[in-house]
């Protein structure tokens, strides 16, 4: 077991080799040592490469051996083969980790050679990632270790064992400048696995929910003990691909994960409280949501929208979740008769019709957020509407139910407005239906 | 390891019946009153004791599924239909397999009138010991609805199985059913876990059925296979 002040160590490194470092911007040795730079890392960088002087304007070494100071972090990118000399050399400076990028060994069935470099590794207590992985991101430390280059700073941790489902989480997170505290790629999991990351990752200040994709878990007791301990910090995503008898062949034969039953899976994120989600989309979002906001006090939800069939929609998924669309009381439908042009329907959903401008939006949630009746609010503009993120952020701020925005519709208003309700901390969704079972996942977080 | 289970694996064979029962009452799980009957004699005996109407049952261990066999005959009335039911068992049995080590007639009272449960424990090659709770019959076997969850079992997460299953409301007394005992099934299954958690050399076991009796009238285990 990787201990957790190991991790930290690699996490926060001061001191950072790229072995395999290139010139050849079509090598990974190149985009590496390059996103690590361009990230903006303020460690102090040695490039390994027997033959440059330097790359990207870096002083490189011939090996690890004449670097000047120990190393907390080495990143490997050289052919398997070489691997092994690499990590005792690695271990001869000191070194806390070992992120292996290098693919070639267990995957493709050379075992004794993984064993081998595993064996230096534990012998010297290098925490290692991978072999056959996509590295390592941590924002707190602008460690981007990995591709592609991501940088922006938030609270979803991301534990992937599919180096692109880690990097597409990310690439999301960065588009809509939501961010994430770290994105691990896990690789052939024969170092650091998901147990020492949930450990880890719960205590993490930075990190308000983490998402765990994985495809096998070799101990299940473990896990669920793991698990349990960290779903008692903070709300835990999982996406476990392989529901199905061919799913779970093709896992198999990716990355060699035991098998168990998916019914038995299921089972267990119910007995743990694991939020899981069915595919990638559900993931990012479950995720999003969980990093954002509390969780409601009940299942009552009232919907606001412009569009009408997208009302429908947001009913319809949330009634399939068991959220409650109730009827507001006859007071406040008054007070909205008064204020509302006729076209409008008071009803739940409440629709402002496709006219609706920010101010009639600010008019209606200004009377909503006083009902008792309910415990979270879902905006939907199917429209341009312009400054609807003033609205979103002006009521939040005076209400403590979690206000979840769908946008649809909106064109380039609509892409300007999301990102200023992200800045804002409100997560917008671009459909009524995920906007919906994002809540249902919200539903699902303890009070921490 | 409890000692029936070590006798068992010593000779390499699966608990029989009775061995089963044995087990259970061990862990506190309820049993139906029943005697290994060697001879007609003993069944006769064992009958007087139990009281008529009974069931008997083959125990042989090499006989996993008793009524392919032919090896099960129901609601027994006397002494006469007693006789008749231990000579046709021990043909049929032999018929079916000739060499089948015949360890005796297990006689057991008839019981009726509780709603039929499944309970079953499998191993996950993740997870390890994994109870399963259904309603039996076609519930199971056609409509596939189970829960499963894994040990150890909380009374919480043994509850919380009875009621994810879809056919959950027949047990709660739904369109005129009367409700049956949850929490005495709640409580078998914790049990049951237990005993689980004790013998890990339990590879697979079977409760099918269990009678769930009205609420407050407990259940009963009416047929046990417990794999080593």
């Amino acid at each position: 077991m990787v201990k957790p002040e190991t991790l930290h160590a690699v996490l926060n490194a001061k001191t950072v080799s790229v072995v395999g470092a290139s010139s050849n911007p079509d090598k990974t040795g190149y985009q590496v040592l390059k996103n690590i730079l361009d990230a903006g890392y303020q460690g102090r960088i040695y490039p390994i490469n027997l033959k440059a002087e330097s790359i990207l304007d870096i002083n490189c070494y011939p090996s690890l051996l004449d670097v000047p100071e120990d190393l907390d972090l080495v990143v490997i990118v050289v052919p398997a083969a070489a691997v092994p000399e690499v990590m005792q050399q690695a271990a001869d400076k000191n070194a806390r980790g070992a992120v292996i990028i290098s693919g070639g060994f267990r995957e493709i069935g050379n075992v004794e050679l993984e064993n081998e470099v595993m064996g230096i590794a534990n012998a010297h207590d290098i925490a290692v990632i991978g072999p056959n992985c996509q590295g390592i991101n941590y924002t707190p430390n602008k460690l981007c270790a990995c591709w592609p280059l991501l940088t922006k700073r938030g609270g979803m941790a991301v534990i992937a064992q599919s180096g692109t489902i880690g990097a597409t989480m990310g690439g999301w997170a960065e588009d809509e400048e939501i961010g994430f505290s770290a994105l691990l790629a896990l690789g052939n999991k024969s170092g650091v696995g998901e147990i020492e990351l949930l450990d880890y990752f719960a205590s993490d200040e930075e990190t308000k929910v983490i998402a765990l994709n994985i495809e096998g878990v070799k101990d299940g007791r473990a896990f669920i003990k793991t698990a349990k301990s960290a779903l008692s910090k903070k709300p835990v995503v999982v996406l476990k691909p392989g529901r199905t008898r061919k799913g779970a062949e093709a896992a198999q034969s990716h990355t060699k994960s035991i098998a168990g039953s998916d019914k038995v899976f299921e089972a267990v994120c119910k007995q743990t409280g694991l939020i899981r989600a069915e595919g990638i989309c559900e993931f990012y979002d479950y995720s999003k949501i969980l990093s954002m906001l509390d969780a409601p006090l009940g299942r009552r939800m009232l919907v606001i929208t412009s569009s009408g069939g997208s009302g429908i929609l947001a009913a319809d998924t949330a009634e399939d979740l068991g959220i409650e669309l109730k009827q507001l009381s006859t007071d406040i439908k008054d007070r909205l008769k008064e204020i509302l042009p006729n076209q409008c329907v008071v009803s739940n959903p409440l629709d402002l019709t496709g006219d609706a401008t920010a101010n009639r939006y600010m008019q209606a949630l200004d009377v909503a957020i006083t009902s008792e009746v309910i415990d979270c609010i879902l905006v939907i503009f199917g429209d341009p509407v312009h400054k609807a993120s003033d609205v979103v952020r002006d009521i939040s701020s005076r209400t403590d139910k979690p206000i979840v925005v769908a946008f649809l519709g909106g064109g380039d208003v609509e892409k300007e407005e999301v990102l200023l309700m992200h800045q804002a901390g409100i997560p917008a969704f671009p459909t009524p239906e995920r906007a919906v079972r994002a809540i249902g996942a919200l539903l699902k977080k303890k009070n921490y | 390891m409890h000692k029936l289970i070590g006798k068992a694996l010593a000779d390499e064979y699966h608990l029989n019946e009775a061995e089963a029962w044995e087990l259970f009452s061990d862990y506190g799980i309820p049993t139906p009153q029943h005697q290994l009957a060697r001879s007609v004699e003993e069944a006769l005996d064992a009958a007087k004791r139990i009281g008529y109407p009974v069931v008997m049952k083959i125990v042989s261990r090499n006989i996993l599924h008793k009524s392919d066999a032919g090896g099960v005959e129901v609601n027994i009335m006397d002494d006469e239909g007693l006789s008749e039911a231990y000579h046709a068992i021990i043909e049929n049995v032999l018929a079916y397999k000739s060499d089948a080590v015949i360890d005796g007639i297990l006689v057991c009272e008839m019981l009726k009138g509780g709603l039929e449960c499944i309970i079953g424990m499998t191993q996950d090659a993740s997870f390890g010991p994994t109870l399963m709770f259904g309603l039996g019959g076609i519930f199971v076997e056609v409509l596939e609805d189970v829960s499963f969850r894994v040990l150890p079992l909380s009374k919480e997460d043994a509850l919380s199985m009875i009621y994810e299953i879809k056919a959950s409301s027949l047990l709660q007394g739904a369109r005129g059913q009367v409700a049956r005992d949850v929490d005495a099934m709640a409580e078998l299954m914790l049990k049951v876990a237990i005993m689980i958690e004790d013998n890990p050399e339990i590879k697979e076991l079977d409760i099918n059925p269990c009678f769930v009796f009205e609420a407050g009238g407990g259940i009963m285990p009416v047929d046990a296979r417990v794999m080593l």
